[in-house]
């Protein structure tokens, strides 16, 4: 390939137009709107080609260093991330000078009707096949298959008995009661085969439920598992798509609604369906015209029942939706009661969730009413075949054509026939949103680690230095956050990251951490390309503490203990002790048996700091990562923990984020970034002769301490 | 009560300065690469962008100008403050940033595995164009800004506007009517 498109979709007055952004191996950019040149200019003299958000719309931009910028494509946002895509390779292009067409900018379309897929969506929803679906589900059901199929078997054998009673009491009506011929003790035969068909029958059918319930808590079991095993081992890039409340949903929830569908629908499928057709094939062999009458009816049910059904989807989904909005408020109010308290809004809560209620009660209100009238009538007019077979069957019995144990056979039969088209008025809703829930729940089990952990990856070593080779990174591709960032640190060297906000400093850390993989360059520790580090492994060695710090529910102990499993009480103490975590602890009643976490003691965010810092340094690692470990302590507390840290940190690297510089007085070096480029590195005192971006930081926090003490 | 508290109570939009353009000290001009300029107290600013503070409420108002860096330069307090010439140029430039054609048809609405795909026509400025798009969490990115204005967004972040469903055909609301609560 030897030119890059990119198909835009806006003109310059936001019009639709077919546009085709051209970039060649001559370095020459083309603009095409509707088949025709409208620009064309060489990328060797830009500066960088940029992708620039607007809302619902984005444009690229070209960059100068003494000229105006100029813009080359708008397009809506579904063109955004190819847009970043084409911009990449425009960039490399004008720093290298050679332009590199490896891939194209595709979107992610589905391989068979070429739609393009909803982001973060790998199933095309036009094509996926329902049969596909079943099929995976029936190949995770693998372990509990012949359990289930046992426990189906056993209900078609119950439906089967079933089916006998009403031949039974034909028999017993035609052959001996019509015609007054049996005997008692034939009746009681008879009658004693129906009795026990039932009992049979119905013993069947408990136990078979049993094996079933267990099939499927077993199976939803089975797949929430693998739906937590999953998680656990995505990378942050694959996490940072879902909010914790969807993946929690993804674990509980769905997992739920599919067992449910399989032990309330699944089973009856096939019992329902069987029934359905036995019933069918055995009243036309006994009467074929009578049968004709039974069946009329049917179309009506169908075509009635699938119309409800849209409408009754309808309004469930909306009922879902209020109660779902009402639960949210009131967990959003309890949550934070401190402030509506703090506010004063007590009343104006309380009015708000309130006017949601009474909006959910009016839906529901409206939808049991429906409910209550439609059942009834959907009851009614699958009812009107029975009437007719009464009626009809009757006039024929009366004419002599007809047998009375026939007709009772028949109107026994009638249940069996209904029964499942009823069943059909939730089945498809109950189907759908088990569909749903599967492919959900399969999305999350087909995602594929960003950050690969193959066999291959080997053992960190971080006793090493760490090298950073003009690494660029940013969380979506066409957002750049670190750009050609290149240093080394020495083994045993103390670093600091210093910058404004949105500098790139934990990302920076992130990527040593091998929390995501760089997007060009790379990074090596002790010699060794990251990528083949484990990360894993990495994380076990490197002592990490962030700033927002996560404590689980448990005791301290446990919580220390949870960086090393198997430390002493002696080392727990000693990280603590290091940590200026001690104290405090001490002055609880159960030391290091307190209680923290949700339903336990509350820590302040100083405490937690350092409880954060005794975990990560219990496991005496070589490598100490701290992103601003220290921001919630006094100044006093923090130069303890210092002098303690640096008593242990002789032969560790250690690099540390800190917005307060005296935090980082005990670097050897400096790392200053700013808008994700390195614009300064050296001592202290080196940056302060520089009269920098580093000089200005330090003036500024002198002013502000002065104006504060 | 409440309006003499109001009236004497001193408002801390008095006390803090917002930085308002004066428009008789600003110029702007549109530039040959597709951007606004503006020259305001004799500063050069060859690019700003301009940021509706309240898109929603009041697009026309609080509107802040900032260099490409995302320095804030001034707030325009009115767009109607300025003559004009001066604010064509300035809707032009809000017309490139915020994009949200209105629906004008919906042809259909699928709903498939939780994604709700819309087969709309819509228009914004130009020719009505059709669109194919998906929306997840229907609760979220289905709002009713009023009763009659409904405002979309698609999983892209592409947004779509209904300024009133009253005006929109029968057989298009009906569709859209499941979702909108």
């Amino acid at each position: 390939m030897d030119k890059i498109d990119l198909a835009f979709t806006l003109d310059e007055s936001m019009r639709p137009v077919d546009g085709r952004l051209t970039f060649d191996g001559e370095g020459v950019i083309t603009v095409r709107e509707n088949g025709e040149r409208t620009r064309s200019l060489s990328a060797k003299d830009a500066k960088e080609a940029q992708v620039l958000g607007g809302v619902g719309c984005a444009l690229i931009l070209l960059t100068y260093e003494n000229a105006p910028d100029i813009a080359l494509a708008r397009f809506d946002m579904s063109r955004l991330k190819a847009a970043g895509e084409w911009c990449k390779i425009v960039n490399h292009a004008i720093e290298t000078g050679k332009p590199a067409f490896d891939d194209a900018i595709e979107p992610e379309v589905c391989e068979k009707c070429g739609k393009t897929l909803p982001e973060g969506m790998r199933v095309c929803p036009f094509c996926f096949s329902k049969t596909g679906l079943l099929k995976r589900v029936w190949s995770l059901m693998k372990p509990f298959r012949r359990e289930a199929i046992i426990s189906e078997a056993f209900i078609a054998l119950s439906g089967v008995i079933y089916l006998s009673v009403p031949v039974l009491n034909r028999v017993l009506i035609d052959n001996y009661l019509a015609p007054r011929l049996g005997t008692a003790a034939q009746i009681m035969l008879l009658a004693g085969f129906m009795f026990l068909a039932r009992a049979i029958g119905e013993v069947i059918f408990v136990l078979s439920s049993r094996v079933y319930a267990r099939v499927g808590t077993l199976f939803s079991n089975h797949l929430r598992d693998l739906a937590y095993a999953k998680i656990q081992k995505l990378s942050m890039t694959a996490l940072g798509r879902r909010t914790p409340g969807e993946l929690i949903r993804r674990v509980m929830e769905d997992t739920v609604t599919i067992k449910d569908f399989l032990t309330d629908y699944g089973r009856w499928m096939v019992d329902m369906g069987l029934m359905f057709i036995a019933s069918m094939v055995i009243l036309a062999l006994t009467n074929w015209r009578l049968t004709l009458l039974v069946f009329a009816p049917i179309p009506i049910v169908v075509v009635a029942l699938y119309r409800f059904r849209s409408m009754i989807h309808i309004r469930y989904e909306r009922q879902w939706r209020k109660n779902s909005r009402a639960q949210s408020i009131l967990h959003d109010i309890i949550k934070g009661i401190r402030t509506v308290k703090s506010f004063g809004a007590e009343d104006r809560e309380i009015a708000k969730f309130a006017g949601v209620s009474k909006d959910l009660a009016q839906v529901m209100t409206n939808n049991e009413t429906m409910w209550a009238l439609l059942f009834p009538a959907v009851t009614f007019f699958s009812g009107i075949g029975e009437f007719m077979v009464l009626y009809i069957g009757g006039k024929w019995i009366l004419g002599g054509s007809l047998s009375l144990g026939v007709l009772v056979q028949f109107t026994m039969f009638l249940g069996y026939i209904y029964q499942p088209l009823r069943w059909l008025v939730s089945f498809p809703r109950m189907l759908a949103d088990a569909m749903t829930s599967l492919v959900k729940m399969f999305e999350i089990l087909d995602e594929e680690a960003d950050i690969q952990e193959t066999a291959l990856s080997k053992d960190a070593d971080v006793s090493g230095g760490v090298d950073y080779q003009s690494v660029s990174f940013g969380y979506k591709s066409y957002e750049p956050v670190l750009k050609e960032v290149s240093f080394t640190i020495e083994p045993g060297e103390m670093i600091g990251i210093v910058g404004k906000s949105g500098a790139g400093k934990s990302t920076l850390i992130n990527l040593m951490l091998r929390l995501y993989d760089p997007n060009t360059g790379r990074i090596t520790l002790s010699g060794e390309d990251l990528r083949a580090v484990s990360p894993r492994l990495l994380h076990e060695k490197a002592g990490v503490v962030f700033q927002d710090t996560f404590l689980f529910a448990g005791t301290i102990y446990d919580n220390i203990l949870y960086a090393k499993p198997d430390a002493t009480a002696a080392e727990v103490i000693a990280a603590c002790v290091a940590a200026n975590a001690h104290d405090f602890i001490m002055k609880s009643a159960d030391g290091y048996d307190t209680l923290i976490g949700e339903s336990g003691y509350s820590l302040s965010g100083g405490e937690r700091q350092r409880l954060a810092i005794a975990r990560a340094i219990i496991k005496h690692p070589r490598l100490l990562i701290l992103d601003e470990a220290t921001s919630s302590l006094d100044l006093e507390t923090e130069s303890i923990i210092q002098d303690s840290l640096n008593n242990l940190t002789r032969k560790r690297t250690t690099i540390a984020i800190a917005h307060r510089l005296s935090t980082l007085r005990a670097a050897n070096r400096l790392i200053v970034l700013d808008k994700g480029r390195i614009a300064e590195m050296g001592d202290h005192m080196q940056l302060l002769r520089r009269k920098g971006i580093y000089y200005k930081l330090v003036m500024a926090q002198r002013q502000t301490n002065k104006a504060a003490g | 009560m409440q309006d003499v508290e109001s009236a004497s109570a001193p408002l801390l939009s008095d006390a803090i300065d917002l930085g308002y353009l004066d428009p008789d000290q600003a110029r702007f001009s549109q530039t040959p690469g597709g951007f606004l300029a503006l020259n305001y107290k004799g500063a050069d600013y060859p690019r700003v962008s301009v940021r509706r503070s309240l898109p929603l409420a009041m697009p026309n108002e609080y509107l802040s100008l900032a260099d490409p860096e995302g320095k804030e330069i001034a707030i325009l307090r009115d767009l109607s403050r300025l003559d004009a010439d001066q604010r064509g140029l300035v809707e032009a430039e809000l017309a490139r940033r915020y994009y949200c054609p209105n629906v004008v048809d919906v042809k259909s609405v699928k709903d498939q595995l939780g994604y709700v795909y819309f087969e709309l026509t819509v228009q914004g400025a130009g020719a009505p164009s059709a669109r194919m798009c998906a929306v997840k969490d229907v609760n979220k990115n289905i709002r009713m800004l009023s009763d009659d204005d409904v405002i979309m967004f698609d999983v892209d972040g592409n947004r779509y506007r209904i300024p009133s469903l009253k005006a929109l055909n029968a057989k298009s609301r009906k569709r859209l009517e499941p979702y909108l609560f």
